[in-house]
C-alpha cells in the first residue's frame, strides 16, 4: 500500500455521480465493441471508452475491491492471450483461404444481425481488450509508477 | 571525421530518397495505380464476402486484418516497452 493506494479523498457529489454513471459507460462500451461491425465503431473505439471508465474508476473510488483485481500479471495475461488469439484466428482464415483449403470457415451469417460478419466480431473483442488494457496500465504506471 | 561520415551518408540517403519522390505518378490522373479496382471490389462485394454492414469494419477486419494486427501489435510493444524501461517494483 503506497500513498496512492489508499482510500481517495471522498466526494459525496463525485462518488454518487461516478456510481451512477460508469455502468453506463462500460455498457455503451461494450456496445460500441460488439456492434464494430453494423455501425461506426469497433475494437479501437470502444476499447478506448473501456480504459477510460477503468481510469475514472480508479480515480473517483481509489484502491477498492473491484480496480484491485486488475493485478499486473492478469492484466497481461489478458493482454498476450487476445493478441494471440487474434493472431491464430485470423491467421488460420488467411491460411485457409489463400491456400483455397475446403476446410471447415466460420460462416458469415446474415448482413445486419448480431452474430454476423464471420470474425470480425472476436477480433474486435480481441482489440478491445488489448486497447483498453493499454489505456489503463500507461495511466496507472505514470499516475502511480508502478502497476 | 564522425561528422563528415555523417554528412556524407544523410546526403546519399537524401538523394536515394528524392530519387525515389522523382519516380512517383504526377497527383490527380486518372491512369494512377492508386485508382484500381481494389476500391470497387470492397465497395460492391464488402458486404456479401465480410459479412458485415460497415465496410470499414469489413475492410480493417477481414481484407487487411494484418494491418490491424501489426496496430495490436504496435500498441503492445509500446506498454511492454515502457513497462521494462520505468515500471519498479514495491520493494525498491
Amino acid at each position: 500500500m503506497n500513498k496512492f493506494q489508499r482510500e481517495a479523498e471522498k466526494s459525496d457529489i463525485l462518488t454518487e455521480v461516478g456510481r451512477l454513471i460508469i455502468p453506463f459507460i462500460q455498457v455503451f462500451a461494450i456496445y460500441v465493441i460488439f456492434n464494430g461491425h453494423l455501425s461506426p465503431g469497433g475494437g479501437f473505439a470502444g476499447g478506448t471508452i473501456l480504459g477510460v471508465s477503468m481510469i475514472l474508476h480508479r480515480l473517483i473510488f481509489g484502491w477498492d475491491n473491484l480496480i484491485s483485481r486488475l493485478t499486473y500479471e492478469r492484466m497481461m495475461k489478458w493482454m498476450c492471450s487476445s493478441l494471440l488469439i487474434y493472431g491464430a484466428l485470423k491467421g488460420y482464415s488467411f491460411l485457409t483461404g489463400g491456400m483455397h483449403w475446403e476446410v471447415w470457415d466460420i460462416p458469415l451469417g446474415t448482413p445486419g444481425k448480431l452474430f454476423s460478419g464471420g470474425l470480425i466480431l472476436p477480433l474486435n473483442i480481441a482489440v478491445g481488450i488489448i486497447v483498453a488494457i493499454t489505456m489503463y496500465v500507461f495511466f496507472k504506471l505514470f499516475y502511480e509508477g508502478t502497476i | 571525421m564522425r561528422k563528415i561520415f555523417s554528412v556524407v551518408l544523410a546526403t546519399a540517403l537524401i538523394i536515394i530518397l528524392l530519387f525515389g519522390v522523382a519516380d512517383l505518378p504526377t497527383f490527380g490522373q486518372a491512369e494512377n495505380p492508386s485508382n484500381n479496382e481494389v476500391s470497387y471490389r470492397y465497395l460492391e462485394k464488402g458486404v456479401e464476402e465480410t459479412g458485415a454492414v460497415n465496410v470499414v469494419a469489413g475492410i480493417i477486419l477481414d481484407y487487411r486484418a494484418f494491418d490491424t494486427f501489426g496496430e495490436a501489435t504496435v500498441l503492445f510493444t509500446a506498454l511492454i516497452t515502457v513497462i521494462v524501461v520505468l515500471r519498479r517494483d514495491e520493494d525498491e
